[in-house]
């Protein structure tokens, strides 16, 4: 049963993320990546990743796809313009040739590369309370206080304190990036926006 | 559930080759920092699944808490790229008043 519903989900999965790649509107984009990550959060959920799953509902689901929707509806990117017809034009061929290369070879890489590595061909169930579960009575060495916040609070801390670190100047990066009128910048006005357009 | 964890993988495999594909065929922005995150959410079914893996197969039932670790931080990653590539489309979008990575082409040319 749960098997079933990990290859229900992994097709789900992979059907969205052609979805996001192919589908005309950014929106529709955005709904197949939602449900893209929605399968993937299953995914973590059925493998035992409890924590995780609920992480990737709360933030992909929770932030930054609503950020996307937001600068989307922002721009008003919803109804793009008709583009004309695809054409085997060379510029086109060469990408096209490029994006098949370099994406068949990157699959072909990986899937060699798991087939030929000696695993087991059914997993053990998994422990009841998850893989990663907050806070474990046993520790991986078998000492008291173990989990995943033991763990990324102890051995863990620099990177955590360097991903902190890396929120924070994103912060201040983004309200710089976006601000309306920056001293020394022309912002961009509606006049030089159609004379650009008009020839 | 007791999927061999190289299913994982190549789920994984699946999902970053489409989002390989998505980065290089599409020409919206905003669709090309979806597919970004198409690909780190890829790698992140990569951490979980090596750590199921290490996990369930090699170290008996001793939790690996590497793969989920290292997933938070790319869960974190993940967010930060996209507000700082949004305020880049903000920004773009100001100046060109499009989204098409084709009018970007001001240091290339």
């Amino acid at each position: 049963m749960a098997n079933a519903l990990f290859y229900l989900m992994a097709a789900v999965c992979v059907l969205a993320a052609v979805g996001v790649v192919f589908l005309r509107s950014p929106i529709a984009s955005v709904l197949a990546l939602l449900t893209s990550f929605f399968c993937l959060a299953t995914i973590y959920l059925l493998a035992g990743f409890q924590f995780i799953a609920a992480a990737q509902i709360l933030v992909y689901a929770g932030a930054i796809m609503v950020l996307f929707l937001f600068v989307i509806m922002l721009l008003n990117l919803a109804h793009p313009p008709k583009l004309e017809a695809f054409t085997f034009s060379p510029a086109n061929v060469r990408r096209g040739t490029f994006t098949i290369v370099i994406s068949a070879g990157l699959l072909a890489l990986g899937v060699v590369a798991v087939l030929s590595s000696s695993t087991a061909a059914v997993a053990a169930e998994m422990p009841p309370a998850g893989i990663d579960a907050i806070a474990s009575p046993n520790g991986p060495d078998g000492s008291a206080g173990g989990g995943l916040a033991n763990e990324m609070f102890s051995r863990y801390l620099l990177p955590f304190e360097a991903v902190s670190m890396l929120l924070l100047a994103t912060a201040v990066a983004v309200v710089v990036l976006a601000k309306r009128n920056r001293p020394g910048m022309k912002p961009a006005g509606p006049e030089q926006a159609s004379a650009r357009h008009a020839p | 559930m007791t999927v061999p964890s190289s299913h994982l993988l190549i789920v994984a495999a699946i999902l970053f080759s489409i989002g390989v594909a998505g980065f290089f065929l599409r020409r919206n922005v905003i669709v090309v920092l979806m597919c970004i995150e198409l690909m780190l959410n890829a790698a992140n079914l990569t951490f979980l699944a090596a750590s199921r893996m290490h996990t369930l197969d090699v170290a008996g039932s001793r939790p690996d808490l590497q793969g989920p670790i290292f997933a938070i931080f790319v869960i974190v990653i993940a967010a930060v790229e996209a507000a700082v590539g949004l305020a880049l489309v903000i920004a773009l979008y100001r100046r060109k008043q499009t989204v098409s990575l084709d009018a970007a082409v001001d240091l290339k040319d």
